[in-house]
């Protein structure tokens, strides 16, 4: 595939942003930023804008606290990848890292009950974590996936594939409706 | 009392609590990666505060957006301001969403709920 067909795919699939790599807090920053002028180019405005961003910034903490290193020798490489793009009727948001396979038991479970929540349980299912539990080193709490779930108004969109003994890599994907009332 | 003031930046909020007026605004957005670093700070100063024993506070804040690291650093804002309450202070939480922001009103709900504190949901006047 030579760059003009590359580019024409990019476009054709309406491709926003498209990353590989370690996920920092500038690169955070960053990628909200570009994504203000891309939404404001296609006069995305108000609920819509404001639940991309909130989904993107969750997504993007996730990676940023994780994340794991497909080698542990290597340092700083716990690379992630990110997209974003939309068709008629959503914006998408994908993410993908690795994990370490025992983490999924947990993982898979509490996305799961989410899934399976209506819009009041989620919200009283928020209530309840954001009461009752203990805010993690990492900040988590476990109100990702439910805040995520609860401003897409979708089910969340998962896998695993196994990638050898000690780890998997975990696809996400975040669907945004267009439509304000959904 | 010093007041505690911190300039709004691209991730966190500004705060501008004044320790003479009781008068204490957050405003802006709050996604910080480490939610401790920013909002230990602001804890620590309510801890102070609340030996002075004041008479009256209002708490105006005013969010774009937060992650949710952030929200629970927010519940522990207005749970100090509930124990203010429970010493016998005058206590009052107001909540600013903006207009088309339901979310914003419902996330008020929630914390009004869940703190107990008298509060006040309004939308932004521009």
């Amino acid at each position: 595939m030579n760059n003009y067909e590359k580019f024409r795919m990019m476009m054709d699939n309406h491709i926003m942003l498209s990353f590989k790599g370690e996920i920092t807090s500038d690169i955070i920053t960053m990628v909200l930023q570009i994504m203000e002028t891309r939404l404001d180019a296609v006069s995305e405005k108000g609920n819509v804008r404001k639940k991309i961003f909130n989904v993107l910034v969750e997504c993007m903490q996730n990676l940023y606290h994780h994340a794991e290193a497909e080698d542990e020798s290597e340092l700083n490489s716990r690379k992630a990848m990110l997209e974003l793009f939309y068709d008629d009727d959503y914006y998408y948001i994908l993410t993908g890292n690795y994990i370490k396979n025992k983490e999924i038991p947990p993982l898979r479970d509490r996305i799961e009950r989410v899934n399976s929540l209506t819009k009041d349980e989620l919200r009283q299912y928020y209530r309840e974590i954001l009461d009752n539990n203990r805010i993690s080193q990492k900040g988590g709490a476990d109100l990702g996936m439910i805040d995520m779930a609860r401003k897409s108004g979708q089910k969340l969109d998962f896998s695993f594939t196994q990638v050898n003994d000690k780890l998997s890599f975990f696809d996400l994907t975040v669907k945004v409706s267009k439509r304000k009332e959904d | 009392m010093n007041n505690l003031r911190i300039d709004g930046s691209k991730q966190t909020p500004e705060i501008d609590f004044n320790g003479q007026t009781g008068i204490l605004k957050i405003s802006g957005r709050s996604i910080p990666e480490n939610t401790f670093e920013f909002f230990n700070p602001i804890l620590l100063w309510l801890d102070t505060y609340s030996a002075e024993k004041p008479a009256k506070v209002v708490a105006k804040v005013k969010l774009e957006y937060f992650n949710t690291s952030s929200s629970k650093y927010i519940l522990e804002v207005l749970k100090r301001l509930k124990s203010f309450l429970n010493d016998g202070c005058d206590v009052n939480v107001e909540w600013y969403y903006e207009e088309d922001d339901e979310e914003m009103m419902e996330t008020g709900e929630d914390y009004q709920d869940v703190s107990g504190l008298p509060f006040e949901i309004k939308p932004i006047e521009d």
